[in-house]
């Protein structure tokens, strides 16, 4: 039984009064007497902290949003972006109808000719080049229903593998090396190893401006307990690097050498938890040499051997401090610090990581090699120990990993090639197994290649921009324009996506569509639709289901007699119960502000692989710590020997510079949301490109200089920022990808990691020439 | 030379300078500041006026400005002094243009000899208010600004002017009160451009007096014979020479007092 | 002219009123010691008054557009005087100063060099209670944004009261470094900025080091 509506908000209202004492709001008191103002709970639109606001409607307006204090996540602070939540949704250009493409020109047309031209699009793409062909391209800022959907509406519903979503671009790697290491997705701690741990090592992580309210909470944790050191390992000395107790910079690539060196001295020295490796662990080496994906159609799969423990420890035998030191620029000595900090039997180690290992060519094997640490030291699943995976985008994991909208993913850790899965998944969606293909097409990369190629003809891309955030765009936005393709964008605003598609439809934001979004604690948070879109615009939920009634199988979609959002996620919810992906029942959701799976017997399983707080390790033994779920490993770990690699595009002489992209704490992505806010415009209203300040000097350049980049995919003028907030390794140049009028896609290279085809956003070649 | 030549050649150059003030606007480093102190491709020009205040304050004026101060004096010491005045201020523009207007022979005309009170007021003033008081207060400043910069907060002084002398007395400023016009007639005086004076010619019309901002200056030469025009409150803007039906007044270069060189 | 009718006195007496009452206002001074942030190298306010023609060069000269020549209002000797409005435009310390350079007067003091030690004002969190980073969110923006970042601001943590697990992170400014260029004011994200620049603080003198 759905909880009503106006009971949830009225009680939401209740406690926003309590909370409201001291809170700030974004809109002035005046604006917010209290006749007729309704607040309901939402999770933040933007990074994968998934902070609680709670959102102030009036009139069919959101006037206001504030923290939310109840929620658990970040009770009631917020960064600038969260706290510029109520006006994301009002910005000028905001689309409002649907357009079609009539030379360069766009058209409104009625939402029928839309979709019936969507689907007949898809009818002819499927007659004249089959199901491969029509392809999706997701998101992990869908929510869960929509996510669901879509993968329904690909796999069960077109019969085609081709969806993948930006997830791709941010995740992947970190995906692979969970499935690879413990054989099931996503961490196993949660948030409050920020407050229980002492000891925190970032790795390739702007904590401090990317997951902001959680480097808040680590920052406090160490006020509390002096014991606390933040150490900073990273290519780039950022805030983040500010604030740490120690900053590590190492060259770029090398992060591989260095967690190696670590371990080579904690094997070395015998520090290991030899009980915990016997117990819970096996040791494996996987293929080398393995490649980058540069080239179009590249494929590869890991093979996995096993290895004994002595091979293991000749394996790290290449990885000494001194080689280390040769290879990566860190002291010798750093790196036996390093580990004996890791080691210490008197601290409780995290490790936390984003963009700096996840868009790396080998970053399936140095996720593998952070895991190794944990488990070499037996600092795992505990209480403020464990290596946590920091997400990027609101529902990479809720959405995107766990209801699988990837090409080779079915919901729960489910994969397409396996024919029990796919079994499960025909028998949850009421289709003929058949239905559901067996092998996956193309990942996100691929996709835009294909695309170029002409060996997908029908594209739809929702909710994301990957003609900004891809790698390469310069191919990739041309290849959309060609002949024979069909492109359709749903998004809320026009982007450099809608720039280059035939059909752009006008989508629902936020809070304008009912949803769920999953956080990087495993935290999924709901909220109510609380406004209407504005215009014609529709959820992209609607928009899919409307296509599939066109093309004959609506009835995936239809629930008689129930709310549909709620039959879609019991439906979904099927996939995980009882094989350690629980999810709760939709009203929980509902009523909380928000709940971690798996939820089991009304409870959260804070710890998984626990046994003190997770049932399903508690069935496997009595005390300690079991994996579970890799069920092909005899539930055991895998620890991974992997080496170091270079990358792919290394500094030359014709291209002296290594580029590495990123954010800024002001905007988000892609900045389609946040640079409409006009106080984060303001703030930070270009792209600027960093410089160490040796390399400035040497090259004429000062602060505020024009610059041209280039490599050899492309080229770009901006200007130079020395000695600001972030300042690169030597012989290293920073930009971030916010600013949709300096496209530094357009220089990145599109190679990916071979296993989990994640592309490399932190390296290539350029060079760095003053203009004036 | 044409009918009315001078004029037009002065209106002309008046234009120009209002057109090189407002260049700025567009951007660009070919002519920058306003006619106190600017430069003109680089090339920096000041107003002795604005040196003499700053040296008032006890401020060693820079070398950039001492060099256009040098370059804006000698020039207008070979040009005529005044013709500053007469060809290049946007004030005296307006204030021609004003001249247009019904009723403008029956407002009295003040003495030119207030302009001297005037610098002297403003000389004094500055040490005493700690800073440069014409530079403060000057309407050619102000107007500079506004063409320029589109800076209007300065328009209202200019309006002043243009209110007064409207109403109260002809060409007041330009007369009787800019301290600016002291200094450059100072100039006039000694400048070697002069407008020369032939007797013979002349029928005593006095044309040439009704067309002059300054027709005291003319006096000397028709009433007493003089060959020119001595005064250096003559602007050399040419409206006699234009008006006089005779051509009995020409502009010209007089090495010493006795030697003529006659330009037409 | 020899003759002087009755109604040229009343003339002169009429222009004499104008022109006192001209100088009155101009030179009556600005109400209220409003702070007028002024060019890099302008130094004391005295002093560059003293000094400056009023010309607009270094208007001219700023590639941001930075400086303006028209918000002086009509009060006191400060008339035509170049203002920074940081708000609108901060000054964003060119290393070449082509302000100070474009100066004939040398009321933009040209024995300076270095734009970060031009002295223009002190900035200030004036708004404390409207401040998002005292109010315990990350904010920072004004920190971030400064060009002498961790010299003339810095970041000081303390812990959040009201939620027990936060950090505060506080901008504190160091007036022995802040130029009072304005960027911090110009970057903040509130429709007032809580962050200011004002008058130029003197060293510290004190010697409690607390």
């Amino acid at each position: 039984m759905d909880i009503g509506r106006r009971t949830f908000i009225k009680g939401a209202a209740a406690a926003a009064a309590l909370a409201a004492a001291g809170l700030p709001a974004a809109f002035p008191k005046a604006a917010l007497a209290d006749d007729g103002l309704t607040w309901g709970k939402a999770p933040c639109r933007f990074c994968g902290t998934g902070c609680g606001v709670l959102v102030g409607v009036r009139n069919g307006k959101i006037v206001a949003t504030k923290g939310d204090a109840l929620a658990p996540v970040n009770k009631g602070l917020n960064c600038v972006k969260g706290y510029n939540l109520s006006k994301i949704l009002y910005g000028e250009d905001r689309l409002t109808k649907p357009l079609l493409r009539q030379g360069d020109k766009f058209v409104p047309i009625s939402w029928d000719k839309a979709l019936d031209l969507v689907a007949e699009k898809i009818r002819e793409t499927l007659a004249s080049s089959g199901p491969d062909a029509v392809a999706m391209f997701g998101s992990g800022q869908w929510t869960v229903h929509e996510g669901y959907v879509a993968s329904k509406f690909m796999k069960a519903g077109i019969g085609s593998n081709s969806i993948d979503p930006n997830a791709r671009f941010c995740m992947a790697s970190a995906v692979a090396a969970f499935m690879n290491t413990f054989g099931s997705d996503e961490p196993m701690g949660n948030y409050e190893d920020l407050d229980l741990g002492d000891t925190y090592f970032l790795w390739g992580a702007n904590m401090s401006e990317c997951h902001p309210i959680l480097f808040s909470r680590m920052t406090a944790n160490r006020l509390k307990n002096p014991k606390v050191q933040i150490i900073d390992l990273a290519t780039r000395f950022t805030r983040t690097s500010q604030e740490a107790d120690r900053y590590v910079e190492f060259q770029p690539q090398t992060d591989l050498a260095l967690a190696n060196g670590i371990a080579h001295v904690i094997v070395r020295e015998g520090l290991y938890d030899e009980a915990f490796l016997a117990e819970n662990v096996t040791l494996k080496k996987g293929k080398t040499d393995i490649g980058y994906g540069v080239e179009d159609k590249f494929s590869f799969s890991d093979k996995g051997e096993a290895i004994s423990f002595d091979q293991y420890r000749a394996f790290l035998k290449d990885y000494s401090p001194e080689k280390v030191e040769a290879i990566s620029g860190v002291p010798a000595a750093t790196v036996e610090e390093l580990a004996k900090l890791y080691a210490d039997k008197n601290r409780k180690v995290c490790s936390y990581w984003t963009m700096g290992f996840n868009q790396h060519t080998r970053g399936t094997w140095v996720n593998n090699l952070v895991y190794n640490l944990h488990l070499l030291t037996g600092k795992i699943a505990k209480p403020g120990e464990g290596p946590f995976s920091l997400t990027g985008q609101p529902s990479a994991c809720g959405t995107a990993r766990e209801v699988g909208t990837f090409t080779h993913r079915l919901p729960a850790d489910m994969v397409v090639t396996n024919p029990e899965h796919r079994r499960k998944a025909a028998d949850i969606w009421k289709v003929p197994v058949e239905k559901i293909p067996a092998k996956p097409t193309y990942h996100a990369t691929e996709m835009l290649r294909a695309l170029d190629r002409g060996d997908i003809r029908f594209l739809w891309v929702q909710c994301n921009n990957p003609f900004q955030a891809a790698p390469n765009t310069g191919r990739f936005r041309a290849a959309a324009r060609k002949e024979g393709r069909f492109v359709v964008v749903s998004d809320a605003y026009p982007t450099k996506s809608t720039e280059v598609a035939d059909l752009i439809l006008p989508s629902a934001m936020w809070v304008e569509k009912e949803g769920m979004f999953g956080n990087a604690e495993r935290r999924t948070q709901h909220w109510f639709k609380q406004v209407d879109p504005p215009g014609e615009a529709k959820e992209d939920l609607w928009q899919l289901i409307e296509v599939a009634r066109r093309l004959g199988f609506g009835k995936l979609f239809e629930y008689p007699g129930q709310d549909l959002h709620h039959a879609l996620f019991e439906e979904y919810r099927r996939f995980g119960l009882g094989i350690g992906k629980d999810l709760a029942p939709y009203e929980v959701y509902q009523k909380e502000r928000g709940v971690i799976w798996p939820y089991v017997n009304g409870e959260s399983v804070k710890w998984r692989y626990n046994t003190e707080y997770d049932p399903y390790a508690k069935k496997e033994k009595e005390k300690g710590i079991s994996f579970y779920k890799n069920k092909k490993e005899h539930k055991k770990a895998v620890l991974w020997a992997r080496p170091y690699e270079p990358a792919a595009e290394v500094p030359d002489g014709d291209y002296p510079f290594w580029l590495c992209t990123g954010r800024v704490l002001e905007h988000w992505h892609t900045g389609t949301m946040t640079r409409r806010v006009p106080a984060l415009h303001r703030a930070v209203p270009e792209a600027l490109v960093e410089l160490h300040p040796e390399d400035a000097s040497r090259l004429g350049i000062r602060n505020r200089d024009r610059v041209l980049l280039t490599s050899r995919r492309g080229s770009l003028e901006l200007r130079a920022s020395v000695g600001e907030r972030g300042v690169p390794g030597k012989g290293s140049v920073f930009v971030p990808f916010f600013d949709e009028h300096r496209m530094i896609n357009d220089l990145t290279l599109d190679a990916f990691c071979p296993i989990s085809k994640q592309p490399d956003y932190k390296k290539c070649a350029v060079k760095v020439e003053r203009i004036g | 030379m044409k009918a009315r030549g001078w004029s037009r050649a002065r209106r002309c150059v008046q234009l120009s300078v209002v057109a090189l003030l407002a260049s700025q606007l567009a951007g660009g480093g070919f002519f920058r500041g306003t006619l106190s102190a600017s430069t003109l491709l680089g090339i920096p020009l000041a107003d002795p006026l604005a040196a003499l205040q700053l040296m008032l304050l006890g401020v060693s004026p820079t070398a950039h400005l001492l060099l256009g101060v040098a370059l804006v004096s000698g020039f207008y010491l070979l040009l005529g002094g005044k013709s500053f005045c007469g060809w290049v201020c946007p004030v005296h523009l307006l204030t021609d243009l004003l001249e247009r207007f019904p009723g403008r022979e029956s407002l009295p005309r003040l003495p030119l000899k207030w302009k001297l009170g005037s610098l002297g007021l403003c000389l004094a003033l500055t040490p005493v208010l700690g800073l440069p008081v014409f530079e403060a207060l000057s309407p050619i400043g102000a107007l500079g600004r506004a063409i320029g910069a589109g800076a209007l907060s300065g328009a209202g002084l200019v309006l002043l002017i243009l209110v007064a002398e409207l109403f109260f007395a002809r060409r007041l400023w330009c007369r009787s009160l800019c301290p600016l016009g002291a200094i450059y007639s100072g100039l006039g005086r000694l400048s070697p451009l002069r407008v020369a004076f032939e007797e013979k010619r002349c029928t005593g019309c006095r044309r040439c007096q009704k067309n002059c901002l300054v027709p005291e200056v003319l006096e000397p030469c028709i009433g007493d014979k003089k060959s020119r025009v001595r005064s250096g409150e003559c602007s050399r803007c040419g409206s006699c020479i234009d008006a006089c039906p005779t051509r009995a007044l020409q502009m010209s270069i007089h090495k010493t007092v006795e030697k003529k060189e006659v330009i037409s | 002219m020899s003759e002087k009718p009755r109604h040229s006195r009343l003339a002169g007496a009429g222009v004499a009123l104008l022109g006192a009452a001209a100088a009155f206002l101009s030179l009556g001074g600005r109400s209220g010691n409003a702070f007028l942030l002024r060019p890099p190298g302008a130094g004391e306010p005295q002093r560059f008054l003293s000094r400056c023609l009023r010309c607009g060069a270094c208007a001219k000269a700023c590639p941001y557009g930075s400086i303006r020549m028209d918000e002086t209002g009509l009060a006191g000797g400060e008339l035509g005087t170049p203002v920074i409005l940081p708000r609108q435009k901060p000054c964003y310390l060119c290393a070449d100063l082509p302000c100070v350079k474009a100066c004939p007067s040398g009321a933009l003091d040209a024995q300076l060099r270095d734009a970060k030690k031009a002295r223009m004002g002190t900035a200030v969190i004036l708004e404390r209670e409207e401040c998002l980073s005292l109010k315990g969110l990350r904010c920072e923006v004004c920190y971030r944004n400064c060009p002498l970042i961790e010299k003339a601001v810095t970041v000081e943590n303390y812990l959040n009261a009201r939620t027990g697990r936060h950090a505060v992170y506080e901008p504190v400014i160091h007036k022995e470094h802040c130029t009072g260029c304005g960027i911090c004011e110009h970057s903040c994200i509130l429709d007032r900025p809580a962050i200011r620049v004002g008058e130029l603080q003197p060293e510290s003198e004190n010697l409690y080091e607390g």
